[in-house]
């Protein structure tokens, strides 16, 4: 029997069957249609536009590698007119960050780059090692991903950048929907599915180019293009609520390979389907929502398979949903009872009121934005989270230099 | 049960009556059988007592009429169950019977002897209530067998389900359908919905409400005879038909799956189930799990998986997710006269704001057509045929 020839050229032989649909092609084509499908994201949703000077969010993984590439390649093909600059994130993980910040560097000559590296040491005084050293490896990926929220955007501004891409991919998207649902966040879950984050008013906005791209294609892209790219995850993360998203999607994909895509489109329908009040809005629901919550997207930010959140979250939100359960069953709902006309309540059903998306996307960004008053940082509390968190931190150093 | 001992004697007394010995864990609280039967009870009583003011008697002293959705698993059997347990309750009163139930059981393969069975002991346990099967002596199957695999056979099943169910009630001129759905069915419903790139129709499937229902003539076409919800499958629907609508219910949407599964263990005289019914292997069967290929699961039978476990362990937030999720908005009226189009197939109203949003279509038809085809290129057509992006996937694979 003949071999299968590509379904694209159909001339060189198959050798790829791509993970998100199962069509066969040759290495050429694959590689040709992983950057048109990119390049068809980039145009379509209006990502830059010419002489922008963009930062690649890059972590020495497969991702950003991929996404370096990608960006060059598409750049130079489509005359994006694009001003490229590498940034990266020094963390402070001994045996991880400085050994992925190598393939950066390499990475950066390759890629004909500039590469800027900002350290979580002189942002905040602090080294990753120095906060699992000091708080324990149980729930340091809290810092870490808060930090990181930061870094990249006052690194963006020490190089006067005002856009950054990130390497998340359509797994990564899937994942946070997914996520989102279980953990019940319904303002999360129309946050995350987004292709950019922030706007103009924002100081630098944040885009993932590679949002409908599959991880698995992307590795499979890494491999055909021989990209150097770093593969270690990270020492310090744990198990996680992501993890347990993580593992349906990847039995969804089994079943079905274009799953994580249709999760993407759920998730970006359902954003526009979230009512004004949000299920988390209520200060008494979590106590330890306090250092989760983020300024923007949550998405797994770090390189890591299992993301930033501590171990057995699910565990504590059950409990906790619990607890809540209980508290309810004493209190009298007052808002349940006043007829609201801004959404169907659960008691309403004949008529249920029919509201726009532009109603329905302005009561979910309710949240007042300002600026931290400690470091300027953009934050809707007064005290953003990164200074919190090091305040706390900081205590504790204190305290073990006496 | 040692229910006459006085409270003090009780080894570990039930911590809502204090009266009997605690034999049972609900919601983190030990509580007494009795106990627990009445907080399932009250369960389904509470959304009773709503659906009752939100459908008045048609004539004064005459019952309600509902269709029930049966599917001989646990959670359909726990609602028939309850409905009859109040009713027994108001006629002990010497009231007039609140409703009449015609509980429908659809069923997309040809008759089985199994299923008549189990109707047959459902109509000799529960007299007042009628019994019906829904099948179409198999030409639905010989459809169902030119999917390309499980997983789009069982979203097909599903939706067509549905539509049988509301033409059912319609026909039957029903003032609502009920639903046996459980928190963890929603709460799977929710995931699963979403895993099918339907996110957009969840709250007309999650939510207790209003739906149309298309209702057409007697067949017209040439192409079958069978009743109208099983042909327009793949097709938009004909000029001819007309909208009525709906009240759909689930009134189980506060109880567990494993609550009702403990339930129907515990009332005296249960009604009878199907056992090959897929709902028992997320009872507890772990072994079972491991060993089916991923080739003949559906998205459903993930998600049945996946919620088995979290149940077990995190119940709050199985209830968290169907909590949450019923709070999404349906965002275009679904409204047929309002000149609103609705999908073909699964009967949503078509999103076209989403598809001209979405930017994750290329490629995926690369096998069909010449790649390069701008965004929502969709495919051969079907997109204007007017089938939501979630039913286009569905036919697909």
């Amino acid at each position: 029997m003949a071999p299968a020839l590509c379904a694209v050229c159909k001339t060189a032989r198959a050798l790829i069957k791509r993970p998100k649909n199962h069509s066969k092609l040759c290495k050429t084509c694959f590689i040709e249609v992983f950057e048109d499908e990119v390049h068809h994201t980039i145009t379509s949703s209006q990502l830059f536009f010419p002489g922008e000077r963009v930062a690649i969010g890059a972590s020495g993984g497969k991702d950003s590698t991929v996404l370096a590439s990608v960006l060059k390649t598409l750049n130079e093909r489509h005359n994006y007119g694009l001003d490229l600059v590498l940034l990266s994130i020094d963390e402070g993980i001994k045996g991880y960050r400085d050994d992925s910040l190598e393939t950066v560097k390499r990475n950066a000559v390759q890629y004909d780059m500039p590469l800027k590296v900002v350290g979580y040491d002189e942002l905040y005084g602090w080294t990753m090692d120095q906060v699992v050293e000091t708080i324990g490896k149980k729930g340091n990926c809290t810092y870490c991903g808060v930090f990181r929220r930061q870094a990249l955007d006052r690194g963006a501004k020490m190089l006067g950048i005002k856009h950054v891409v990130t390497g998340h991919n359509a797994d990564d998207v899937a994942e946070t929907v997914l996520m989102n649902l279980l953990r019940g966040d319904m303002a999360r879950l129309s946050r995350s599915t987004s292709i950019v984050t922030g706007n103009n008013s924002s100081e630098v906005k944040r885009s993932k180019p590679l949002k409908y791209s599959y991880e698995k294609e992307i590795v499979l892209y890494a491999h055909h293009k021989k990209l150097d790219y770093f593969s270690t995850e990270c020492i310090y993360s744990p198990e996680a609520f992501r993890g347990s998203a993580r593992s349906l999607i990847k039995q969804l994909e089994r079943v079905r390979p274009s799953a994580i895509l249709d999760i993407v489109r759920s998730g970006e329908d359902m954003a526009r389907l979230v009512p004004g009040e949000s299920p988390s809005s209520c200060s008494c629901k979590g106590k330890s929502k306090a250092p989760a919550e983020v300024a923007e997207d949550d998405i797994g930010g770090c390189g890591s398979q299992n993301g930033r959140n501590p171990g057995n979250e699910m565990a504590v939100m059950d409990k906790q949903l619990r607890e809540n359960e209980e508290h309810e069953a004493h209190e009298i709902d007052v808002a349940k009872s006043t007829p609201r006309n801004e959404g169907g309540t659960a008691n309403k059903k004949w008529e249920l009121p029919v509201r726009t998306a532009a109603v329905a996307s302005k009561v979910v960004k309710g949240q007042v934005l300002g600026n931290c008053k400690r470091c300027g940082y953009m934050s809707s509390q007064d005290i953003c989270q990164a200074c919190t968190l090091l305040d706390g931190l900081n205590k504790n150093r204190a305290q073990i230099q006496i | 049960m040692a229910s006459s001992n006085p409270a003090g004697s009780l080894l570990k007394p039930c911590v809502k009556c204090r009266a009997q010995e605690a034999t049972l864990d609900s919601r983190s609280q030990a509580v007494c059988r009795d106990c627990f039967t009445k907080f399932i009870a009250a369960k389904c009583i509470k959304q009773i007592g709503l659906l009752a003011k939100e459908t008045p008697t048609p004539h004064y002293g005459q019952p309600r009429r509902f269709v029930v959705g049966l599917s001989l698993g646990p959670c359909s059997a726990a609602l028939v169950h309850l409905l009859n347990e109040n009713v027994d309750f108001q006629l002990a009163r010497s009231r007039p019977a609140p409703f009449t139930i015609t509980a429908v059981y659809v069923d997309p393969h040809p008759a089985r002897k199994a299923e008549d069975d189990i109707l047959e002991g459902y109509r000799q346990r529960y007299p007042r209530f009628t019994f019906k099967r829904d099948d179409d002596d198999g030409k639905l199957d010989a459809m169902l067998n030119s999917l390309p695999s499980a997983a789009s056979r069982s979203d097909i099943v599903r939706l067509l389900t549905r539509h049988i169910l509301l033409a059912e009630a319609v026909s039957h001129d029903a003032q609502a359908l009920l639903l046996g759905h459980s928190t963890t069915a929603l709460a799977e419903l929710t995931l699963a919905e979403t895993a099918k790139g339907r996110g957009f129709s969840l709250p007309w499937v999650m939510r207790d409400g209003v739906v149309d229902v298309v209702v057409s003539r007697p067949p017209s076409s040439s192409l079958t005879s069978s009743p109208s919800p099983n042909q327009p499958a793949l097709l938009p629907p004909p000029k001819e038909t007309k909208t009525k609508k709906m009240l759909i219910y689930h009134p189980l949407r506060d109880a567990l799956r494993k609550e009702l599964i403990t339930y129907l263990s515990l009332v005296d005289n249960p009604p009878p189930l199907l056992t090959t019914h897929i709902h028992h292997t997320a009872d507890n069967d772990k072994a079972d799990k491991k060993v089916v290929s991923h080739k003949d699961l559906s998205i459903d039978e993930v998600m049945i998986r996946y919620f088995a476990d979290v149940e077990k362990e995190y119940p709050s937030v199985v209830a968290n997710v169907a909590r949450t999720t019923g709070k999404l908005v349906r965002l275009l009226s679904g409204d047929s006269s309002s000149s609103q189009k609705l999908c073909g197939l699964c009967g949503a109203p078509l999103d076209e704001s989403g598809d001209e949003r979405w930017r994750g279509e290329l490629g995926i038809q690369i096998q069909e057509e010449d790649h390069g085809e701008g965004e929502d290129g969709s495919g051969s057509g079907n997109k204007k045929g007017g089938v939501c992006y979630g039913c286009e996937r569905s036919v697909r694979g």
